[in-house]
């Protein structure tokens, strides 16, 4: 198996609504990528896009409908999907492209126009549901998740203050991110505790905002990346695992298809011990509790022990696991598939010196990126490394 | 395996009836609202042309996709709204199946000094005659009437 390495990475403004269509992002975002690395569209083998349901752009196949802005006319093409879970699984798909040999060097453009569906993305998440056995009580995520949310609460005794200290970690670390949407350096516990309630105990700065916006990344072969750069940074380890769709049979309080999938992608990358060996992650945090409840799926602490950490500035940019010092979604914004941006261009961003104001100030050499989607089922994880 | 017999009556099993609400608000993109903004001021066109290949775009991109370089604002230029039938076909049913009242010419027009072409209805007295290779110009809404999208045009008629 060939060893991957990153080489680029690109991300576009995220905001509510953006004017540029789903193809004209896809272009901004793949063409900084391109530039950052060196890459043009001739030196690219394979195209791999990912992009969640069409029922957001409106376009059935929008994955045809956006490979012209993604460097794709002519060229080896696929669009992968799984939900939330699409940011971190299409450089997963980038990263077999290269492994296997297949190609030297990929393209992997992420794109998200949620805007498009009017008059609230919700309303597509609507059919996302059973027909039979969930839709006629006309579920939203956000009860979903609330339900999820007060269930982990309730097993480990956790303050809902306790939670708050993830959003407003994140919306002030997103304050040095130049794409972000909700950068918020005064943000305090109190204003997420006072925020609107929408599905007790889920408050409006307890959730991440619907976004339009793109991301990419340029992957390539060990022996590629060293025309390109002295100092590459490797993808080491992948993994993803997916729980069943019978949502009501699962425990909720412990995301056991993340464990699945970050213990496939820490054998992979050779590490034993993720809470000696890992400097930082990047979970995917739609939600604040989700930071929590994935720094657990991610064996980075044992149960229960995430909001602790949290509560003792372990997980500050500063502390000893500096956890989505990108500001996360929380604070950049949630183009589902293009928070790419956030859990793996971050990666490639902090590895590499590149972050700038977000710069985590310890020289980290290992991080884990993960995102989580389908109905809550899907865990996808990556490990990067550097040099 | 048991198979269930063939249902002729999709309301005889126990059912619920779902729907899907699918409504969507697509604004024009940033080349498209440079063009679409053009159109409901003048009867003309808007093109993009790539500095590297030379390619004419209409309608016109923000960047090229061969190159994979951006247009730049400079590389715009006006263009007459004519152009020459490459291909076309005549519809006599709609979606649905139903008969239209009068059969509608819609055709593939290149449009004059780009290497484009536009969807578009041709409205012609004479729909049986082959007119593929014939010169058209756009019809337009008139100006107080145009709303910024592809359907400020109304149909293309022979020059």
């Amino acid at each position: 198996m060939n060893r991957v390495a990153v080489i680029g990475g690109g991300m576009t403004l995220f905001r509510r609504r953006l004017l540029e269509t789903g193809k004209e992002l896809s272009f901004l975002a793949a063409k900084m990528a391109m530039e950052d690395s060196g890459i043009e569209k001739k030196d690219l083998d394979m195209v791999v896009m990912g992009s969640a349901p069409d029922a957001f752009d409106g376009i059935h196949m929008k994955g045809e409908n956006l490979l012209d802005g993604a460097a794709a006319t002519n060229k080896p093409y696929v669009r992968l999907f799984n939900g939330g879970g699409t940011g971190v699984f299409a450089p997963i798909a980038g990263w077999w492209h290269v492994a296997s040999g297949v190609a030297d060097t990929v393209l992997v453009v992420c794109e998200e126009k949620m805007s498009s569906c009017f008059p609230h993305p919700q309303t597509a998440f609507q059919h996302i549901w059973d027909p039979i056995l969930d839709r006629p009580l006309h579920p939203n995520l956000v009860w979903l998740f609330a339900m999820e949310m007060n269930r982990y609460m309730t097993m480990h005794n956790i303050k809902k203050e306790d939670i708050a200290l993830v959003a407003v970690k994140n919306k002030r670390n997103a304050v040095g991110h130049p794409s972000a949407q909700l950068p918020d350096e005064k943000i305090t516990v109190e204003d997420v505790l006072n925020s609107e309630i929408m599905a007790w105990p889920v408050q409006r700065l307890d959730i991440s905002p619907p976004s339009d916006g793109a991301s990419a990344l340029i992957l390539c072969s060990e022996d590629r990346a060293k025309q390109y750069t002295d100092d590459p940074i490797f993808i080491d380890g992948v993994g993803w695992n997916i729980d069943s769709t019978m949502w009501t049979n699962r425990d909720l309080y412990f995301p056991r298809y993340v464990a699945n999938a970050a213990k496939m992608a820490y054998k992979m990358a050779d590490i034993h011990d993720p809470k000696k060996e890992i400097d930082f992650a990047e979970p995917y945090d739609p939600f604040d509790y989700k930071e929590l409840h994935h720094l657990e799926g991610l064996l980075l602490c044992d149960k229960g022990e995430a909001p602790i950490l949290t509560r003792e500035g372990v997980t500050q940019r500063d502390g000893k696991l500096p956890v989505c010092p990108s500001g996360g979604l929380l604070g950049v914004g949630n183009p589902i598939a293009a928070t790419m941006g956030q859990k793996v261009c971050e990666l490639y961003w902090q590895l590499s010196g590149k972050a700038g104001k977000r710069q985590i100030p310890t020289d980290p050499q290992v991080g884990v990126g993960q995102a989580w989607g389908d109905i809550m089922q899907m865990g996808t994880v990556i490990v990067m490394r550097r040099g | 395996m048991t198979f269930y017999e063939k249902q002729t009556d999709p309301s005889s099993p126990m059912h619920w009836l779902g729907d899907m609400q699918a409504d969507y608000l697509y604004p024009n993109g940033k080349a498209g609202d440079k063009l679409f903004k053009h159109i409901k001021e003048n009867d003309t066109f808007l093109a993009s042309k790539c500095i590297n290949c030379s390619k004419i775009f209409f309608p016109p991109r923000l960047y090229c996709e061969d190159c994979f370089v951006e247009i730049l604002e400079k590389d715009w230029f006006e263009i007459p709204s004519t152009g020459k039938i490459r291909l076309h076909t005549i519809v006599t049913i709609n979606t649905y199946g139903e008969k239209l009242n009068e059969p509608k010419m819609i055709a593939l027009i290149d449009i004059d000094n780009t290497d484009g072409a536009l969807l578009g209805i041709i409205k012609t007295d004479n729909i049986d005659e082959n007119l593929i290779g014939r010169k058209v110009e756009a019809v337009f809404k008139s100006k107080n009437q145009r709303e910024g999208t592809l359907k400020d045009i109304l149909y293309f008629k022979m020059r």
